[in-house]
């Protein structure tokens, strides 16, 4: 029913209407003087250097490669955990089996360096 | 028989690539891994070839996964054709890997890896001839390109074997891609990705031919990329020259023999109706293949770019055979797919032995041009006989197997009256005298300039010999040979 | 409900792009681009096909999966080529990588 979802809408109002009360007042209420140090990129305390445009060391593309490469054989424990009860044992194994040659790929990227920081 | 009893020889390849790299990680690389691993890579191939005799009698099967709406969803067919491809898989990853044994340890630091993706890519070549659904075509397709590429990119120091391996890449992913947006049209047209069932949903004609129609044209032109068919040819010859040269000997054996495995599956299983439209294709494309193939070979002065277009033109004439298909048995050449099986068991042993050959020269001379072949008789003779041999099977010369494979293929032609088509595939054959036996002159009669002998490792010395008495074998001893190829050539259209 | 035709039009719009892509671009990376296009021009097919020629057997939703787990795997192999190649020639243009001769 549309209407069990009124909740959710008024939720959302309130929600975006005091995020936007956070913003709006302390614009108009507080007083503004911006000096260069003010104004800078925030770096968690540490001072800024540089741009952020810049080009990242390859190594780091090795470890994204292998996220991407997990991060997508992690699709196919969906169906079987959704599946779980109905498949019993034999889904088990075979999510088992599948699971070993994951950690056995992770092993061998592991102890051939691809995720030391040099 | 058991399900997993029927699977037994992928399931040793499996296990033997694992305990391969299990064993690399372990011993971190070192010497160990370039001398033990290549013989359990030989001794695994070993086993799953006995694995793969034992199943034999059994081959009749089709066997899947089973849905809980009791729908059952062939993936895998255990018929004679895969259970032929599966011997032939199982023994290019064996002679691929002790031919490769001094040419990886030299080379790169990598030495266990290489077995591993030489028994993955045989696995996958055991998968793809035994598909039976789109879905498992695909996935072993491209397992097989993806093993490939990386084979070919293996020295990665060498800016040739990348280079190589680049292009191949590009060129394949583009073509994979083609070829799965037919496979996702065929679905559209049938509903259906079992390929007994799109050949019955064509049968009853419920379908839009249009549709069928496109699909088929953007599907061969993934499988000819495999193949190496001629409009899809160009990434070859750059990647065998650049791939390191054991790597070249599986891409000219290993994706060629995959490729007619689904070529043969697709269109006898899915697509029998439009028999008739793919025989004018493949005809044509035969004819384009072989020509283009031989003529281009004729200026090369890279041994390895050379058996590039010999191979092309190879593959030319294994397309011979499929042109002449029919449903109707065939005469005393077969139905022109045993022709082709016959052709490629002869063709494998011969490229595998070449190539042995070509590695034994650029071992110790480090190049491949094929002036190096200048005065080889009295560097080594053994190899020149061999060598002799081996281009007299890819002439088609008896006493060789080639003889034997040309001999069947053309013969089916001639039985379908495909006169013209065998009349050139007899021509080219002719004009492949010339530049095979540019490189006989030259190990004969040309003077060396180094008359060091050449020194032949034990494996290496292994695979030419081996290769050597089975291309001679095919044509002395033949019946066995014709007997097997002929019941391979049985399909079994899954009845479903 | 949207007929059909308007997915297949999405999808041939996407792989037309792609291919257009594949062929035009001399960069490596943005070949590698065209290809994902195409790769997705057959996901929407495979999974419109699904929903409305044979929504009783799951096949083309798990194909489309296999597709985009593959493709995964094929992108990093390209990738990490395109790198090896960058790092040795300072260059991703297919036309330069010419050692191979023609």
């Amino acid at each position: 029913m549309p209407s069990d979802y009124v909740p959710i809408l008024i939720y959302l109002l309130v929600a975006t209407f005091i995020a936007a009360f956070a913003l709006v007042l302390p614009h108009y209420l507080g007083p503004r003087r911006p000096n260069p140090a003010k104004s800078d990129t925030i770096e968690s305390g540490k001072l800024s250097y540089g741009d952020a445009r810049r080009r990242v060391p390859v190594q780091y593309y090795i470890v994204a490669m292998v996220f991407i490469l997990f991060d997508i054989e992690v699709l196919f424990f969906y169906p079987w955990a959704v599946l779980f009860w109905d498949l019993k044992w034999y889904g088990l194994v075979q999510i088992a089996i599948f699971a070993f040659l994951l950690v056995e790929s992770y092993i061998y990227i592991w102890k051939k360096g691809a995720f030391k920081w040099k | 028989m058991n399900d997993l009893l029927l699977l037994s020889p992928e399931i040793i390849i499996a296990v033997t690539a694992f305990l391969v790299l299990t064993l690399d990680i372990i011993w971190k690389g070192d010497r160990r891994s370039a001398v033990i691993l290549p013989w359990v890579t030989v001794a695994g191939a070993v086993a799953a070839l006995l694995a793969v005799v034992y199943i034999w009698p059994a081959a009749s099967d089709t066997y899947g996964i089973a849905t809980d709406t009791g729908n059952f969803v062939p993936m895998l067919a255990l018929d004679r054709l895969a259970i032929f491809f599966k011997i032939l898989a199982v023994l290019t990853v064996a002679l691929v890997g002790l031919s490769a044994v001094d040419f990886i340890a030299q080379r790169s630091p990598f030495r266990g890896e290489f077995y591993v993706f030489t028994l993955l890519a045989g696995l996958s070549l055991m998968l793809l001839s035994a598909a039976t659904n789109l879905v498992m075509i695909y996935l072993s397709l491209e397992f097989l390109s993806i093993s490939s590429y990386v084979m070919t990119a293996y020295l990665r120091r060498d800016d040739r074997s990348v280079e190589a391996a680049i292009k191949y890449l590009l060129y394949g992913a583009v073509a994979s891609g083609v070829m799965l947006y037919g496979f996702s049209l065929l679905y559209g047209a049938t509903g259906s990705v079992d390929l007994a069932t799109i050949a019955r949903r064509i049968g009853e004609s419920q379908v839009s031919l249009t549709f069928v129609v496109s699909a088929v044209v953007m599907i061969l032109s993934g499988f000819g990329f495999k193949i190496a068919l001629v409009p899809f040819h160009q990434w070859s010859p750059d990647a065998y020259e650049g791939a390191p040269t054991p790597v070249t000997a599986f891409l000219s054996v290993g994706p060629k023999a995959a490729g007619f495995a689904v070529l043969i599956r697709v269109l006898v299983v899915a697509l029998p109706e439009y028999s008739v439209n793919w025989t004018a294709i493949l005809s044509l494309v035969s004819i384009l293949t072989m020509t283009v193939g031989n003529l281009v070979a004729l200026w090369q002065t890279n041994i390895k770019r050379m058996l590039a277009y010999s191979s092309i033109a190879q593959a030319g004439y294994m397309l011979i055979g499929l042109a002449a298909w029919s449903a109707e048995p065939g005469g005393w050449a077969g139905n022109g797919i045993s022709g082709i099986l016959l052709f490629l068991f002869a063709y494998m042993f011969t490229n595998l032995g070449i190539f042995a050959v070509a590695i034994a020269l650029e071992n110790q001379l480090g190049t491949a041009n094929i002036d190096d072949y200048a005065g080889l008789i009295r560097r080594s003779p053994y190899l020149s006989i061999a060598l002799i041999i081996f281009f007299l099977s890819l002439i088609g010369i008896p006493p060789t197997g080639g003889f034997m494979g040309k001999l069947f293929v053309f013969g089916a032609a001639i039985d379908r009256g495909l006169y013209i088509l065998a009349g050139i595939g007899i021509l080219n054959s002719v004009i492949s005298v010339y530049y095979y036996f540019g490189v006989v002159r030259r190990a004969f009669f040309v003077e060396a300039e180094d008359d060091t002998p050449i020194r032949v490792s034990p494996a290496l010395n292994l695979v030419v010999t081996v290769t050597m008495i089975m291309t001679l074998l095919i044509a002395l001893y033949g019946q066995p040979f014709i007997n097997l190829a002929n019941s391979s050539a049985q399909i079994l259209a899954a009845a479903f | 409900m949207i007929p059909l035709s308007w997915w297949l039009m999405v999808s041939a719009a996407l792989f037309s792009i792609g291919v257009y892509g594949a062929l035009s671009r001399k960069n490596a990376i943005g070949i590698l681009m065209g290809v994902e296009l195409i790769l997705n021009a057959v996901n929407i097919n495979l999974v419109a096909f699904w929903r409305y020629v044979a929504p009783n057997d799951i096949s083309g939703q798990v194909f489309a999966i296999m597709v985009i787990t593959v493709a995964a795997a094929e992108a990093a192999v390209g990738l990490a080529l395109v790198i090896a190649v960058y790092r040795r020639r300072h260059s991703a243009i297919v036309e330069e990588l010419d050692i191979l001769k023609q």
